[in-house]
């Protein structure tokens, strides 16, 4: 049966529509910092694990437009998984549904010292690291996640969410969460407080954190700030800032023993907050085989082939079906 | 405590009554943290005959200590103090003056030899051999040098003291020092602050009567019942704290809703006192510096009070135990469980598939003939895919 | 038969009529009401009651999975599986349609229609899967080339409608309508053509779905080549899936299963899993230490050797024997091996793959009775449809 021209055209229509819907890539793909892009500095060293960034993170994000924000919700939402909990507090040990932002630790031995590898301990701040090419907005099918072009926070879009998880595949940190219990389910994470932010404000867990370990500011700006303090000696004093990079408030504080790494400069391509810690950051759970690579890039190297899988298999195809039929009849039936 | 024996010195006890005398005891072991029966033994030390002396040295002092002391609350308790602990010498409530008093402290000291408990109050000059302090003709410091081989005993009254306090602040132009550090060696107990809550000595003291032996004091000398802990482990405004509630300015919101004055300066986090459970005065909640709503500024601790500036931010001494927070990396190593079971199971229908599948085909025989039986369901139903 | 006229009306009547019309297929001798079926239509209402749950409760209600394991059984062997299953339909249409190897066309509509509802079965397990059902027409809009799962998606929709037309000419031969069945039948070889091209795509982009997870997927089964490893052992797996369908009809059913056509399956099954071979070698061979990772007896070493052995090396070493491909009971063997293989391979990749990353973070993962009563009911659901299909439709039109 001779492929008819009728078929032809269908068939390359549908190719064309294919490759022509090839729209420029997002912001998702760029591997470069945007101009003003803003993130946090955390400094393990100066965290006393007072827990205030938690708890005001949580309470900044149910205000309209947070990322935890729900019509009708009278009280931020409570971790009430523990035993014995009825409800009454807010017990939070991780990330999940209803926690963007979660102190932890690294305990080693019989915790005496803190920042201490051996017999000691670190807090730890755990959220979303905002990616300068992040993963999860280069996934998402519907996408939901995607990149502020001016600050390069990574927010949601919850009307543009399927629920497929597959950003909580894709981030190399594991730190999406997705709220099995909800029957119209979100996923949670950090958004840089974007209702605050987008107005020239801080983010919560900066401003409310008392020791200066959370600072907010440009990237550029954390980045000298990080590479400033790693340049002092254990036991200089320094004038750590509080809230905010350029913040007249400072504390005098005798400098710590740093790991001699800034986390986040070129992992995964670099992320927009980033960390100083007194302890290894691999006991902070930060894998030590993630390539200094943007993952997207992994990704994008296959999808680029597609346009020329379907040419090569249209004039392939073409080319086999008129071989092969060459000596047929018309009028034979499938 | 017989009734004879009480009955015997009632009267030099003011006439308070034999409970209210128990009463006091009870609450001066309790703020020792000793168990239930001390207080009858202590009441007993009490009213035993003989009472040991005590010479209390003031030198670069406020006189702040000895007015708190005057502060405990039961109206006798001068009475109780002076008569209990025979104060033979304080410049601040002896009656006698001048050559007098000096010559009763010299007749106390032979009488007392290796007997009497000394009490010192104020820091101690050093500068030019220590004449910027002299008392009846004599440098601080020389009398000290006289006073303390003798004593069975020696109590740092208050944070100058005890490591110079404010007499040591600031540049320190006489090179003042506390007792500590000029009797090197010696046993000295500490008792710093400024001032200190009163019970500390008294429990100290009467403690020592009692029992015959100091209470168990930490690396500075302190008595650790009440010098323990820092402030911050039992304030009352510490929920505050791990909630994220800070006053920033005085009299903004936080600051009138009772919030932690942690971002004010306060020193709680690093100052080790009793403040916080104790409190001054004995009337009533809150009153205590972080409780009139001043951040604490760490009277007692040495290179925290008079030496950090007030509204420096402390460096949090004891943290949350690690126990309350989840671990940042597991790194369970292994297999979980439950993973492990579903492997094995589908390993094990694999591996029966597979094993069912050649045993049973790999056997038979077909030269081309069609199948036997037209109903025969195949071995391998369940993993038909349709 | 009933006649429905005085309920539905003369045309529709005809209609149903001719759809219940089984005499063409009695030789068969499918016999509906068996014990068989009855737990058939067990499972599927059991799978309904599940879904309704799902859908009422959430994932998390109806499921074991969590943030340390966000995709289990359903992705991993309903999606997964499925799809890998249903490779069969691209491969004999465009054998019989592009190729013009008309010794299979006999197999075809069979095997066409068991891809159909391999990728129904899929694609309605990705819709319970996913937290929001409703909406999920919302990833075919997005125009987000950067992520796979938009192609995914998209080629999963235009495939399944594309399985449909190829499907549809036994349902219009069956209820008449020729003008329609003419009209199909004549743009059958672009259909197919399209078919092949999204099937190639999609059937490798599942695989390319783990490229973004390089630390994740353990080093044993992640490579820049996981997209061509699933094409070829798709392929291995549907070309076996097609031969195992026909000689189990052939076995349930009264129907004579073809055996040139056969052989020749077993032959494609070789040839896709020696090139499969070849590439999992040179994967071994090019990354510095995995060699020892697989040999070393370690958890997901042993689990790649067990996928390997049972799905290839010992399927290959079988099929290149003609003793074996000219037999069909030891064909029915092999096929049921590699079946059994490259499914373990689908689990190994979506659920114990991740399990070294997800471990260390404290996470485990059992699947919950609801999810397998869900995936046993939408196998069910496949096995009571191909019957229906078997019975009511000319699946088997030229006897060879």
């Amino acid at each position: 049966m001779p492929i008819s021209r009728r078929d032809l055209l269908k068939g390359a229509a549908s190719g064309g529509l294919l490759l022509a819907s090839g729209v420029p890539a997002h912001a998702t793909m760029s591997t470069t910092l945007p101009p003003n892009a803003v993130g946090f500095l955390y400094d393990a060293t100066l965290c006393v694990g007072c827990k205030s960034c938690v708890v005001n993170c949580k309470i900044k994000n149910c205000e309209p437009g947070g990322a935890l924000y729900q019509e009708g919700m009278k009280k931020p939402p409570y971790e009430t998984k523990g035993p014995g909990n009825t409800g009454q507090w807010d017990e939070t040990q991780e990330l999940s549904g209803k926690t963007l932002s979660v102190i932890k630790v690294y305990k080693n031995g019989t915790c005496q010292t803190k920042d201490a590898e051996v017999n000691g301990f670190a807090f730890f701040k755990q959220q979303c690291m905002h990616c300068i090419t992040p993963a999860c907005a280069s996934v998402c099918p519907g996408g939901a996640f995607r990149k502020d072009p001016d600050n390069g926070s990574v927010y949601y879009i919850a009307s543009k969410c399927i629920g497929c998880r597959y950003c909580q595949l894709a981030c190399p940190f594991g730190l999406p969460r997705y709220e099995w219990d909800a029957a119209w389910p979100e996923v949670r994470k950090c958004q840089h407080c974007r209702h605050i932010t987008k107005k020239g404000g801080m983010t919560a867990c900066a401003e409310f954190c008392p020791t200066g370990a959370t600072v907010f500011g440009k990237v550029t700006d954390l980045r000298e700030e990080a590479k400033r303090r790693l340049a002092l000696k254990p036991g200089d004093e320094y004038q750590f800032p509080i809230q905010t990079v350029h913040s007249p408030n400072r504390q005098l504080r005798k400098v710590a023993k740093y790991v001699a790494k800034v986390y986040g400069l070129t992992e995964v391509g670099g992320t927009q907050n980033i960390l100083l810690s007194g302890v290894s950051f691999e006991h902070l759970g930060f894998r030590p085989y993630l390539k200094n690579q943007a993952l997207p890039e992994l990704t994008w190297h296959y999808i680029a082939k597609i346009p020329w899988v379907f040419a090569g298999v249209f004039i392939g195809g073409t080319a086999i079906y008129k071989i092969t039929h060459r000596n047929r009849k018309e009028g034979e039936q499938p | 405590m017989e009734t004879d024996a009480f009955n015997a010195v009632s009267q030099k006890l003011g006439g308070v009554s034999r409970r209210d005398f128990i009463k006091f005891c009870t609450v001066l072991a309790a703020s020792l943290g000793l168990p239930l029966g001390a207080g009858e033994k202590i009441a007993e030390a009490v009213v035993a005959a003989r009472r040991p002396p005590v010479i209390w040295l003031s030198f670069q002092e406020c006189t702040g200590c000895v007015e708190s002391l005057l502060r405990s609350s039961h109206p006798t308790l001068e009475h109780l103090i002076l008569d209990l602990i025979s104060l033979d010498y304080s410049e601040t409530l002896s009656a006698a003056a001048g050559h007098q008093v000096e010559a009763a402290k010299a007749a106390s000291i032979e009488q007392n030899k290796g007997k009497f408990i000394l009490v010192v109050d104020g820091a101690i000059p050093t500068k030019d051999k220590g004449i910027y302090c002299k008392i009846g003709g004599k440098t601080a410091l020389e009398i000290l040098n006289e006073t303390a081989p003798h004593a069975a005993a020696i109590i740092a009254m208050g944070s100058c003291a005890s490591w110079g306090g404010v007499a040591a602040a600031g540049s320190n132009p006489t090179e003042a020092k506390g007792i500590v550090e000029l009797l090197p060696g010696k046993k000295v107990v500490t008792i710093p602050g400024c001032p200190p809550n009163p019970y500390n000595l008294l429990s100290t003291v009467l403690y020592f009567l009692t029992f015959n032996k100091l209470p168990d004091l930490d690396a500075k000398g302190r008595p650790k019942f009440a010098y323990g802990r820092i402030i911050h482990e039992s304030c009352e405004r510490r929920p505050h704290f791990d909630a994220g509630r800070f006053a920033t300015q005085f009299g903004d919101d936080m600051h009138r809703l009772g919030g932690c004055l942690y971002k004010l300066g306060c020193k709680g986090p690093e100052t080790y006192a009793n403040c916080s459970s104790v409190l001054f005065g004995e009337t009533g909640a809150g009153t205590w510096p972080v409780g009139v709503g001043h951040p604490c500024f760490g009277c007692t601790e040495k290179g925290v009070g008079f030496h950090t500036s007030l509204y420096t931010l402390a460096n949090v001494q004891s943290l949350t135990p690690p126990v309350f927070f989840s671990e940042a990396f597991p790194n369970t190593p292994g297999v979980s469980g439950g993973i492990k079971s579903m492997a094995m199971g589908a390993s094990g229908l694999v591996v029966g598939a597979a094993g069912a599948a050649v045993l049973t085909g790999m056997g038979k025989k077909d030269e081309g003939e069609p199948p036997q039986g037209p109903e025969k369901k195949g071995p391998g139903a369940q993993h038909k895919e349709g | 038969m009933m006649d429905l006229t005085k309920y539905i009306g003369p045309t529709y009547n005809d209609f149903v009529q001719k759809l219940l019309d089984d005499r063409q297929t009695k030789y068969l001798g499918i016999k509906l009401i068996t014990p068989f079926t009855l737990v058939l239509v067990a499972l599927i209402a059991a799978a309904v009651v599940v879904a309704l749950y799902r859908l009422a409760f959430g994932i998390g209600a109806a499921s074991n999975l969590s943030d340390a394991w966000p995709w289990g059984l359903w992705i991993s062997f309903d999606v997964l599986g499925g799809v890998c299953m249903a490779a069969g339909g691209f491969l004999i249409a465009g054998a019989v349609y592009i190729c013009g190897l008309e010794k299979y066309h006999c197999v075809a509509r069979a095997a066409i229609l068991n891809a159909f509802f391999g990728y129904l079965l899929a694609a309605i397990s990705i819709c319970m899967d996913i937290g929001r059902s409703v909406v999920i027409w919302k990833a075919l809009i997005s125009s987000q080339i950067n992520s796979i799962m938009f192609i995914v998606a998209i080629h999963v929709v235009l495939y399944t409608s594309t399985l449909a037309t190829e499907s549809s000419p036994m349902f219009f031969e069956k209820v008449g309508w020729d003008g329609a069945r003419h009209k199909v039948s004549r743009c059958m070889v672009g259909v197919a053509l399209f078919g092949v091209l999204l099937s190639l795509l999609h059937q490798s982009s599942l695989g390319a779905v783990y490229l973004i997870a390089p630390g994740k997927l353990s080093q044993i089964w992640y490579s820049q080549w996981i997209p061509y490893c699933f094409l070829l052992s798709a392929i291995m797996l549907g070309l076996s899936m097609v031969s195992f369908e026909t000689i189990l009809t052939g076995k349930v059913w009264n129907h004579p299963p073809p055996r040139d056509v056969l052989s020749g399956l077993g032959r494609g099954t070789l040839i896709a899993g020696v090139l499969y071979l070849a590439l999992k070698i040179y994967i071994l061979l090019d990354t510095p230490g995995l060699v020892g990772m697989v040999f070393d007896g370690s958890f997901l070493g042993n689990l790649y050797l067990l996928e390997m052995a049972v799905g290839v090396v010992i399927p290959i070493g079988l099929l290149s024997l003609k003793s074996v491909r000219n037999n069909i009971h030891r064909l029915f063997a092999v096929d049921i091996m590699v079946v059994a293989g490259v499914l373990l391979n689908r689990l190994n990749v979506g659920i114990f793959g991740v399990q070294e990353f997800a471990t260390r973070s404290g996470g485990d993962y059992f699947p919950s009775a609801m999810e397998w009563i869900l995936t046993l009911g939408m196998i069910a659901f496949a096995i009571l449809g191909f019957k229906l299909c078997a019975k009511y439709l000319n699946l088997f039109p030229q006897h060879h």
